[in-house]
């Protein structure tokens, strides 16, 4: 028998499936990734875009937020901090306004006066200007700056 | 010439900078007025953010876009899509680790659900939905022209990701290097060693990518050679 290509029936018996089951693994892969997604945005952001209220925000609509839990952001003002054994209290600025903040847990290493803060609680009454809060977290800010800028090395390499 | 000597020294030259990125970072720059030495992963955590987000996400939906326009179709396109989504899916795993440890001392907690990280999770998703898509697939003119169009749709999420410190209100910072007003928030020397771990990733991208595409080729060809073979297989079982 001759050794040549048109002797031999090379076409692949059973290639229509595979097509299919690649339609269907595709579709697999496309409703897991949907489900991923919403997962994290029901997490994330479904309920509020903005992670934070800021003070002017808060004092604007005191009517509807009423005693509920929400997060709001302003500045730690300074000489006001007084550390607890429950935690911390301290006045926080925002705009022309201030809330006195009493936070229960440890604050971040970070947390210090002028700092902006977003502070998690609600506040005590419909009326009141007191902000009970069960975490303090430290916002940074984007600028960097050296922390000695006159700090100069001296001829033997010491630091001054 | 010029191009293999470019190669030969992608790999040694990345090192290089990268180790002064890291002793300029470690050593060299001052700690911050506010953050003290934590502002060392500055040099860290930015840099692979703008690979992952930028750079490797940015390439692959480049490479896309010219696969599915018919003038530039070609296997290369395809091939250094996928490979650019690859390296972008591991460095998005690195900026959401790297955020994590750098927000535990500054924000005080390790994850927080604002746009910017949620939004960043979503693309780490999309990045592992598109590798996952791609083996969901056997026909290889299928796979392309649907990992591409993936690609091209999860690319919306990029400016969403970028623009939402500035849409929204986030518990991570607002640009540092590229503000609205154009000022740089970081100073001095801080600012060159940011510049230079920018540019150090960047390289180390390309380095990844060519070993990447590299591996794919060898692959390509190993899966080609394996399929003569059991063609000539069939052949032989034919004579006998």
């Amino acid at each position: 028998m001759p050794d040549t290509e048109d002797t031999f029936d090379l076409t692949p018996v059973a290639a229509p499936p595979t097509k299919r089951r690649g339609r269907w693994r595709t579709i697999g892969v496309l409703a897991v990734l949907v489900l991923a997604v919403l997962a994290l945005l029901s997490q994330g952001l479904l309920h509020s875009l903005n992670y934070f209220e800021t003070i002017d925000q808060a004092m604007n609509s005191r009517a509807q937020l009423g005693t509920e839990t929400f997060r709001l952001e302003g500045v730690v003002k300074p000489h006001t901090i007084d550390r607890t054994s429950r935690g911390a209290s301290f006045w926080m600025t925002g705009g022309d306004k201030k809330i006195f903040v009493d936070a229960t847990g440890s604050p971040p290493q970070l947390f210090q006066a002028n700092i902006p803060v977003v502070v998690e609680g609600h506040f005590t009454s419909e009326t009141s200007d007191k902000f009970v809060a069960t975490q303090i977290l430290v916002k940074h800010t984007a600028t960097y700056i050296a922390k000695y800028p006159n700090r100069v090395k001296a001829p033997n390499g010491t630091v001054r | 010439m010029i191009k293999q000597l470019s190669q030969r020294l992608l790999g040694p030259v990345t090192l290089v900078l990268l180790a002064l990125t890291f002793w300029l970072g470690l050593w060299v720059t001052p700690p911050d007025r506010v953050q003290g030495n934590l502002v060392r992963l500055l040099y860290v955590h930015p840099a692979i953010a703008w690979v992952a987000l930028y750079v490797s996400f940015g390439t692959s939906v480049i490479a896309s876009s010219l696969y599915l326009w018919r003038r530039t179709r070609s296997v290369v396109m395809d091939r250094v899509a996928s490979c650019a989504m690859e390296v972008s899916a591991v460095f998005l795993a690195l900026t959401l680790i790297t955020g994590s440890i750098w927000g535990r001392p500054t924000w005080g907690v390790w994850w927080a659900w604002d746009a910017r990280l949620t939004s960043t999770a979503i693309l780490l998703v999309f990045a592992l939905g598109y590798l996952a898509l791609r083996r969901a697939n056997d026909d290889p003119e299928l796979r392309a022209r649907r990992s591409a169009v993936f690609a091209i749709i999860a690319a919306i999420n990029v400016p969403i990701d970028h623009f939402s410190v500035d849409w929204w209100h986030t518990l991570h910072q607002g640009a540092t290097v590229f503000t609205e007003n154009g000022n740089f928030l970081v100073h001095g020397s801080m600012l060159w060693t940011l510049f230079l771990s920018l540019f150090a990733f960047t390289l180390l991208f390309f380095w990844l990518l060519r070993a990447r595409y590299r591996l794919e080729v060898q692959r390509d060809a190993r899966y080609a050679a394996s399929l003569d073979e059991a063609l000539a297989q069939r052949r032989r079982e034919g004579v006998h």
